[in-house]
């Protein structure tokens, strides 16, 4: 979260020289970052994040406190000036106003403290206030509401001013306790709301809503023109019921966003009495009842035990114990130093009541790193064991080779979005009720966990109809759903391309060779084949609107594939070589007619397809025999064997005749 | 040129060197004037070259020295073949125009994250690194609570999750689309029992529900985590600055600085120096630094979450968008992260 620091502001509680640029480049190095200077109301303004474990940071004060110890730390004289409140006198008896009866539920308010103004004028906000609030982005209204924002925003406590008169008039009891659902409220700009249940509320006697603390007053107790008398009111909640209420109703407040993180209550007294200062003041508002304060549990800050030894384990240098006392001491801590049974320095942190951040031992070395200065540790790669255990059935080697080899011979790597929409979901072969969807989309193109991510692939190709010729890739994982388990993500390696097919089975052959393996294709349907290694299905190849589509599962070719070849000696012998044309009936396929044929004998080393015409198809076939040189007399049978098959297995006919 | 020669008979031994001595240099001067080598070579060593016919001429040289003779001829033939060595040429004086363009041949290109992953693997790789894949799909248990965000914790509203639509599983959470790889964290410690050393890199898809020109629905992460014995924020440092190094170019140094993660303590936010104008601000990067992401000191109940001793163990962990990160290479100009899932050609073919 970001608060805006005006410069001049900040220095009424920060001593120092320091020029902005400079009190910008030294806490965002130590501290919390500036990430901006704005220059608004001829002052600078600081624009800083501060992280929400910070909430002590999130005030004037708060920052004001960060620099001075930072600064010094750089050697920039720095200090963090007292807090000089004047001190509340009772009132007399003729002035006072009775308080309202407060009825507290503990368990979701841990502190209450308030006071009765008596005879507030609404006088315009000063120009000097009026400044500093649009300085920080604040509307200007009068300053009897502009008080309490300013006093949050300068020492870090939200506080909200109830029309005394009107909180009277509702019975003059204030009861904080969750609400029941279905009751009804009217907040002061005039809105309607109905509870959810569970929101901390403060309700009269009649059981109407009075307040949603923290996060909007209500029309029946909130200030308006005729306020005469102010009840300035602190409360403190239980931080999870305030941001359940706060998310419930889509109301974010400065408040909310305070209480939610846990600000420390210790913190309300002081700006009680800043509110008090102010209001007398501004508005001509005398006190007219004792400060009311209800506080049942005092914070109790557990201490935290850490040795120098563990210091020097996290920060990989030794500092003196002096030198981490003083960090320590300097962020608000008490520090003890003791020694332990080995005479090692051992140091007992009790941290600030404002610092609910610091609770471990690791809390404390930040603390100490930072101030120090992260800037200021060397930069050393380990020099520890390096592990050798590697995740199995992965090969992250063999993934980027086989991507390394279809960029080479022409394909496109793309990356496409794993939630699809419903048109692609169902494309995937899959029904809708066989994805995984997800609870809250962003948008209606992606809401299913893929299955398949062929129909990615295709649509990217049908986007750029203008080139000819397209072939692209993706390896990524599907999402296949597993009863009360995650989903098995299943790595595959899917290719689609225009090209003509035969070009493509050999892009899908040359890319199996890589790895050394060497598939059959066995057709299941008019369009669609598995392809097999060693007996296991690794894919598929099909035809889908004139596309060649090659979907591998990546776990099933690491299974089969292989780093090198078993080397095959080279034959001394020489080879014959002759081609066989054959005419073949319609929708013959020829995979399995070379596989056939390569049966047929042991010296028939190979059989390609050479050419086709309309129905002919021609066939080369290598012929060797390793021990010695093949003759034409060795070939004639063979020959007449091959012949016969195809003619009687695959009703082919011999082109020509054989002598 | 030299035209065919008669060899006289040669019938002694001075006599042959004699000859060999003359041929040599008249070997030389062709050389010198020749305007066809291949021809003078085939004068020489040719069929009925000059060292062919004084071969055929030493019939006259007595038994006895024959082997002499034999052995100086074929010191001869060495000093002929190695002066009349010509290399294979094309014909002489045809033109061949070889400024002309090459044939166009498809180029397949690899998509820029994978050529980042790629990079980003091997740097870590080099000095021990692990790499590693986990689910993208997973637990609230893995992506949240086990790196101490419990439920409903603020802190869990800057990831802004996807959930999938399924039941609770009654130990492990809501089913989501994980905002970050440090789900891998614990699933790493448990991959290894609990027992360190760990040096792993898990690169991975995650999801959050934004998308603007910063900012895609899908988008990858790349996380580290080392564990050991006497891991301090030093070696952070080092491991970071290495990083920067090998990635960005040498003199580009990183810097951290404080800030808040659940699930780690110290927390820092990473930033990297500017490589135009190294950390002192210019217009591309206002500050002189960017903000490349988050790392720390890996939070004791992350490591007691995966079976690992605070006490004895200590670690770092970071967490960086590749895209985010290979977009500050210098000189790449990627001003609109969605054109990297958009398989938009004419952006990826430039890669």
């Amino acid at each position: 979260m970001n608060i805006l620091i005006p410069h001049k502001w900040l220095l009424e509680h920060l001593n120092t020289k320091a020029t902005p640029k400079k009190i910008q480049e030294c806490l965002s190095l130590c501290g919390p970052s500036v990430e901006r200077i704005y220059d608004i109301n001829g002052d600078k303004v600081y624009d800083i994040e501060i992280t929400t474990n910070r909430v002590d940071s999130m005030s004037v004060r708060g920052v004001a406190r960060e620099a001075a110890v930072i600064l010094k730390q750089f050697g920039i004289d720095a200090k963090l000036k007292n807090l000089n409140l004047p001190s509340v006198s009772k009132p007399k008896d003729s002035e006072v106003l009775p308080l309202p009866k407060v009825v507290n539920n503990p368990k979701i308010c841990k502190r209450i403290t308030a006071v009765i103004l008596k005879n507030t004028q609404q006088n315009p906000t000063p120009k000097w206030m009026a400044e500093r609030l649009e300085q920080i982005e604040t509307n200007v209204h009068n300053s009897v509401i502009d008080i309490t924002n300013y006093i949050t925003h300068e020492l870090g406590h939200p506080c909200h001013a109830f029309d005394y008169d009107k909180v009277m008039a509702t019975g003059g009891v204030i009861i904080v306790k969750e609400a029941k659902e279905g009751k009804k409220f009217v907040t002061l700009d005039g809105e309607e709301y109905i509870t959810v249940g569970g929101e901390i509320v403060f309700e009269n006697e009649k059981g109407e809503i009075i307040d949603l603390p923290a996060i909007k007053g209500t029309a029946n107790t909130s200030i308006d023109d005729n306020t005469k008398n102010v009840f300035l009111w602190l409360e403190t909640l239980d931080a999870k019921k305030v941001r359940a209420t706060s998310m419930a109703h889509a109301i974010r407040t400065v408040a909310a966003q305070l209480e939610e993180k846990n600000v420390d209550p210790h913190l309300s007294e002081i700006v009680l009495l800043r509110g008090i200062e102010l209001y007398q003041d501004l508005t001509g508002a005398t006190v007219a009842s004792e400060i009311y304060n209800y506080f049942p549990g005092n914070v109790q800050v557990e201490s935290i035990k850490i040795t120098a030894k563990r210091i020097e384990d996290y920060l990989g240098i030794k500092l003196t114990d002096s030198k981490v006392k003083q960090i320590l001491t300097d962020l608000g801590c008490q520090v003890e130093v003791q020694k332990n049974s080995k005479n090692h320095s051992v140091f007992i942190v009790t941290p600030a009541t404002f610092r609910g951040d610091m609770r471990i031992p690791a809390d404390i070395i930040e603390e100490i790193a930072r101030i120090y200065g992260y800037h200021n540790l060397p930069s050393v790669v380990m020099p520890t064991r390096i592990p050798t255990s590697y995740p199995k059935d992965t090969d992250f080697n063999l993934e980027n080779r086989c991507k390394h080899y279809l960029v080479n011979i022409g394909y496109q790597e793309l990356y496409s979005y794993s939630m699809v929409s419903e048109e692609l979901a169902i494309q995937s072969g899959y029904s809708l009720e066989q994805h995984l969807k997800l609870a809250n989309p962003l948008v209606e193109n992606n809401v299913y966990l893929r299955r398949s991510l062929v129909p990615s692939l295709i649509e990217a190709i049908e986007n750029n109809k203008l080139r000819k010729e397209l072939s692209v890739f993706e390896f990524a994982s599907v999402y296949h759903p597993q009863k009360n388990e995650l989903p098995d993500e299943e790595l595959h390696l899917s290719l689609v391309s225009s090209k003509k097919l035969r070009e493509v089975k050999s892009d899908l052959e040359s890319l199996l060779g890589q790895v050394y393996i060497k598939a059959s294709i066995k057709q299941t349907e008019e369009q669609s084949a598995e392809i097999i290694c060693e007996n296991k299905k690794i894919g598929e190849i099909k035809i889908v609107d004139k596309l060649t589509v090659i979907d591998i599962i990546w776990n099933k070719l690491l299974s089969v594939a292989k780093h090198h070849p078993t080397y095959t000696p080279v034959p001394k012998t020489a080879v014959i070589i002759e081609d066989l044309t054959f005419t073949l009936k319609e929708k013959t396929a020829i995979g399995p007619i070379i596989e056939a044929i390569v049966k047929v004998n042991e010296y028939i080393k190979q059989v390609e397809l050479k050419g086709v015409y309309k129905n002919n198809f021609t066939f080369t076939i290598t012929y060797l025999n390793p021990k010695e040189n093949i003759s034409n007399e060795d070939v004639d049978p063979i020959r007449r064997k091959v012949v016969s098959l195809v003619e009687n297995e695959f009703k082919g006919k011999l082109v020509g005749e054989l002598n | 040129m030299t035209k065919k020669q008669n060899i006289p008979i040669i019938s002694s031994i001075k006599e042959l060197q004699e000859a060999i001595s003359k041929y040599e240099q008249q070997c030389k001067n062709d050389l010198n004037s020749s305007t066809n080598p291949q021809e003078t070579k085939s004068c020489y060593l040719g069929k009925n070259g000059i060292f062919n016919q004084l071969a055929k001429s030493i019939k006259s040289i007595p038994k006895e020295n024959k082997k002499e003779a034999g052995i100086i001829l074929n010191t001869f033939k060495d000093v002929l073949e190695k002066s009349l060595k010509t290399t294979k040429s094309s014909k002489q004086g045809e033109w061949v125009d070889l400024t002309i363009p090459g044939s166009k041949k498809t180029q397949g290109h690899m998509h820029p994250i994978s050529q980042a992953m790629e990079e980003i693997t091997n740097i870590f790789k080099r000095i021990g690194f692990t790499r590693v894949r986990y689910p993208a799909v997973d637990w609230d248990w893995y992506a949240f609570e086990a790196l101490n965000m419990p439920k409903n914790h603020p802190a869990r509203d800057e990831w802004e999750t996807f959930f999938v639509d399924v039941p609770k599983h009654p130990k492990r959470g809501k089913m989501v689309l994980t905002p970050h790889t440090s789900n891998g964290q614990v699933r790493e410690m448990e991959r290894l029992g609990g027992k360190p050393p760990i040096r792993m890199i898990n690169i991975a898809r995650c999801a959050r529900r934004q998308q603007d020109a910063t900012h895609t629905q899908m988008f990858h992460q790349f996380e580290g985590l080392v564990v050991d014995e006497s891991i301090n924020i030093q070696h952070l440092k080092g491991t970071i600055d290495y990083f920067a190094r090998e990635f960005y170019g040498e003199g580009c140094v990183s810097r951290i600085r404080p800030f808040h993660f659940k699930f780690t303590e110290p927390s820092f936010e990473v930033d990297f120096s500017c490589h135009i104008c190294k950390g002192k601000g210019c217009h591309f990067c206002k500050s002189g630094w960017h903000e490349v992401g988050g790392a720390g000191m890996v939070h004791p109940n992350v490591l007691r979450a995966g079976g690992i001793d605070p006490e004895k163990y200590t670690g770092f962990a970071f967490g960086w968008g590749i895209e985010r990160t290979y977009s500050l290479k210098k000189g790449l100009n990627i001003d609109d992260i969605r054109l990297l899932y958009s398989a938009d050609l004419q952006f990826l073919e430039q890669f």
